[in-house]
């Protein structure tokens, strides 16, 4: 007796994942090509003038402002976001699955509404200026300043940096730091010899999940920046819904398409295990 | 080989895990050169006990020696010992040689040195060539030749041993078996070594230290555990065996199946229970007539060298090994000379039958 596979009637595996791939054509490519063709013509005319606008200083300013932001807020979720990740991954922690749960509450609210909350705890008359007033060191301008977006960033994308470390930690090998051990390493040889090479495709998949969502935001720049701090996600949404230019919106947008690839490629070539980094 | 100089000892040592003794009150030395297996079945302590010696364990009570200096609180990595793991942990980021070389490198070893130390060990263990793979690019058979380089290259006092062998397929193991022994006494290195296959024991060793219950049952050489087991336990661990209640009648007479026998043991009282011991080997199957219990054959299986017989002889079914096969259901008789009845105490408390 044989079992019939592949070319008969009937479901072919293959197929599952047609649904999922006419939404893809129809909401991804279809836009997507949209999108080049509204960046390289003007009025219906192919021209790169869109690409040569983006030349200009303020334009080119903002990104670079976009990237030191966005590299700045990485490298502090880093700094913060790994030892969080040690702590909640050691073993000596009782309930570190109730602990990391603790960590991932405030991502159940809305981001909006968390960055909402912190507007009013920054504001001139906030909580923290009344807090600062009282014990008189006096009214700081906290909002609207640029360390007010870099903390808004932080504060956002921070548990984007702690899982997948975290959970490249958590499944680590017990053995591999006793063996560190055995042949003579002490604790910070281990630490540096063992645990974080072999938790680098973590970090890998933290700094890109920091790092690409922090460039092109645009809500946390406009609500604590108050729009004076302009990023590369506010500039595409003003050519769009402000300015009505789509031509030169389409551009930026490929512009920031094509960085976002660039990194991506650049990352994961930084990744020495390739297919390890978690929730990627 | 073995000189008499205790390398290592643990006095009194007991070990607690959440309130259950994982070790109780041990006391054990390791002579230097010497090949020592502890023995046992699993939860019986010996991997515990080869934790302790390698610094992931502190012992609850006791302390551990090491050429008489008190390391009981000396962390892993000051400790001259080295562990080859169960499962090898060899680090998957780094190659054959980086993981050869981890230890030398840890300790500033000079390039060259490294080169050269990490190259003999290759040669020895015989992976040259192998230098660049990645260690998750290996078979079992040849990660644990790594595990066992990258432990030795260090020049360790002792080298700790847990279960090496155990992923291996059983042609592997015994070819390892032999090369592990030739390394040891080639390099002159002390093995401690944990296992819980008895033939494993019997074949490597210079002593067996059988565990139970977080207690040493019997510590000798495999010869003397095999031929004379403290107790019904460690007899049935070593090899097998057929376990009788019987009462020991005077010195040199015991009884079991409403017969009494001649035996060679003294000094187990008068009119006292113990355990009678028979391996299936020295017993041997006679005429029924002319045996000194009479029985049936209930079943016989081909074991390749010897046949495997089960012969009930009323008051038990006694396993026998014997070259000549008898078909199920045959009369026969069976016999034992005196010299092969081993007459033990009864198990009594876990630490009973301590050394």
């Amino acid at each position: 007796m044989s079992v019939r596979r592949g070319n008969g009637p009937g479901l072919r595996r293959s197929m599952f994942a047609a649904p999922y791939g006419l939404w893809m054509l129809i909401f991804t490519m279809a836009p997507i090509f949209i999108i080049v063709f509204y960046a390289f013509t003007i009025g219906g005319k192919p021209t790169l003038e869109n690409f040569k606008l983006f030349l200009e200083p303020e334009f080119v300013g903002i990104l670079t402002f976009s990237l030191w932001l966005a590299f700045l807020c990485t490298v502090i979720c880093l700094v913060f976001g790994y030892p969080t990740a040690l702590f909640l991954a050691s073993r000596d922690l009782k309930r570190s699955a109730m602990m990391a749960v603790l960590f991932v509450i405030p991502m159940w609210m809305n981001f909006l509404l968390r960055t909402y909350a912190w507007m009013s705890l920054l504001e001139d008359t906030g909580l923290i200026n009344r807090f600062l007033t009282f014990i008189g060191v006096g009214r700081k301008k906290l909002m609207y300043t640029e360390n007010a977006v870099l903390f808004g960033l932080v504060y956002n994308f921070l548990p984007f940096m702690i899982f997948p470390i975290y959970s490249v930690l958590k499944r680590s090998d017990l053995h591999l730091e006793e063996a560190a051990q055995d042949l003579g390493a002490n604790g910070w040889q281990v630490f540096l010899k063992v645990t974080l090479p072999l938790s680098l495709p973590g970090v890998v998949s933290g700094v890109s999940m920091v790092f690409m969502p922090a460039v092109t935001t645009f809500v946390i720049p406009r609500l604590l920046g108050g729009g004076s701090f302009m990023m590369f996600g506010d500039l595409i949404e003003n050519q769009f819904l402000t300015t009505g230019d789509w031509n030169f919106g389409s551009a930026l947008s490929l512009i920031m398409m094509a960085l976002i690839l660039i990194s991506l490629g650049f990352l994961n070539n930084a990744n020495p295990e390739g297919e390890e980094g978690a929730l990627w | 080989m073995v000189e008499d100089f205790h390398l290592i000892e643990l006095e009194n040592v007991t070990k607690v895990f959440d309130g259950v003794n994982a070790l109780s009150r041990i006391n054990l030395y390791i002579r230097r050169r010497e090949f020592v297996t502890l023995l046992g079945p699993s939860g019986c302590g010996k991997s515990t006990t080869l934790r302790l010696i390698g610094g992931f364990e502190t012992p609850t009570e006791g302390r551990v020696l090491f050429e008489g200096a008190d390391i009981t609180n000396v962390p892993p990595y000051r400790r001259r010992v080295n562990t080859v793991f169960q499962k090898y942990a060899l680090f998957p980021h780094l190659n054959v040689f980086d993981n050869i070389a981890f230890g030398l490198k840890i300790a500033k070893v000079s390039r060259a040195d490294i080169k050269r130390r990490v190259g003999a060990m290759l040669e020895l263990v015989g992976l040259v060539g192998y230098e660049k793979r990645s260690a998750d690019a290996l078979s079992g058979g040849q990660q644990q030749r790594v595990a066992i380089a990258r432990a030795l290259v260090n020049e360790p006092e002792v080298l700790l041993l847990d279960e090496p062998l155990g992923a291996l397929d059983l042609r592997l193991r015994k070819d390892m078996q032999l090369e592990l022994k030739n390394m040891q006494q080639r390099l002159g290195i002390t093995f401690l070594y944990v296992t819980h296959d008895q033939e494993e024991a019997l074949t490597m060793s210079d002593t067996i230290v059988v565990m139970r219950d977080g207690c040493i049952q019997q510590i000798g050489t495999p010869k003397s555990i095999y031929d004379e087991p403290k107790n019904a336990f460690v007899a049935d661990f070593i090899g097998e065996s057929n376990i009788l209640d019987a009462t020991m009648i005077k010195d040199e007479r015991v009884l079991f199946c409403e017969r009494e026998f001649a035996c060679v043991d003294r000094g187990f009282g008068e009119m006292n229970p113990v355990d009678v011991v028979l391996r299936p080997e020295d017993i041997q199957v006679v005429a029924p007539d002319q045996g000194q219990l009479a029985g049936v054959v209930r079943s016989a299986l081909f074991k390749g060298v010897h046949y495997e017989m089960i012969i009930d002889v009323g008051c038990a079914l006694l396993k026998v090994h014997s070259t000549v096969m008898q078909p199920e259901g045959a009369q026969v008789g069976v016999s034992v000379v005196p010299f092969n009845i081993h007459i033990m105490r009864k198990y009594a408390a876990p630490c009973g039958g301590a050394a």
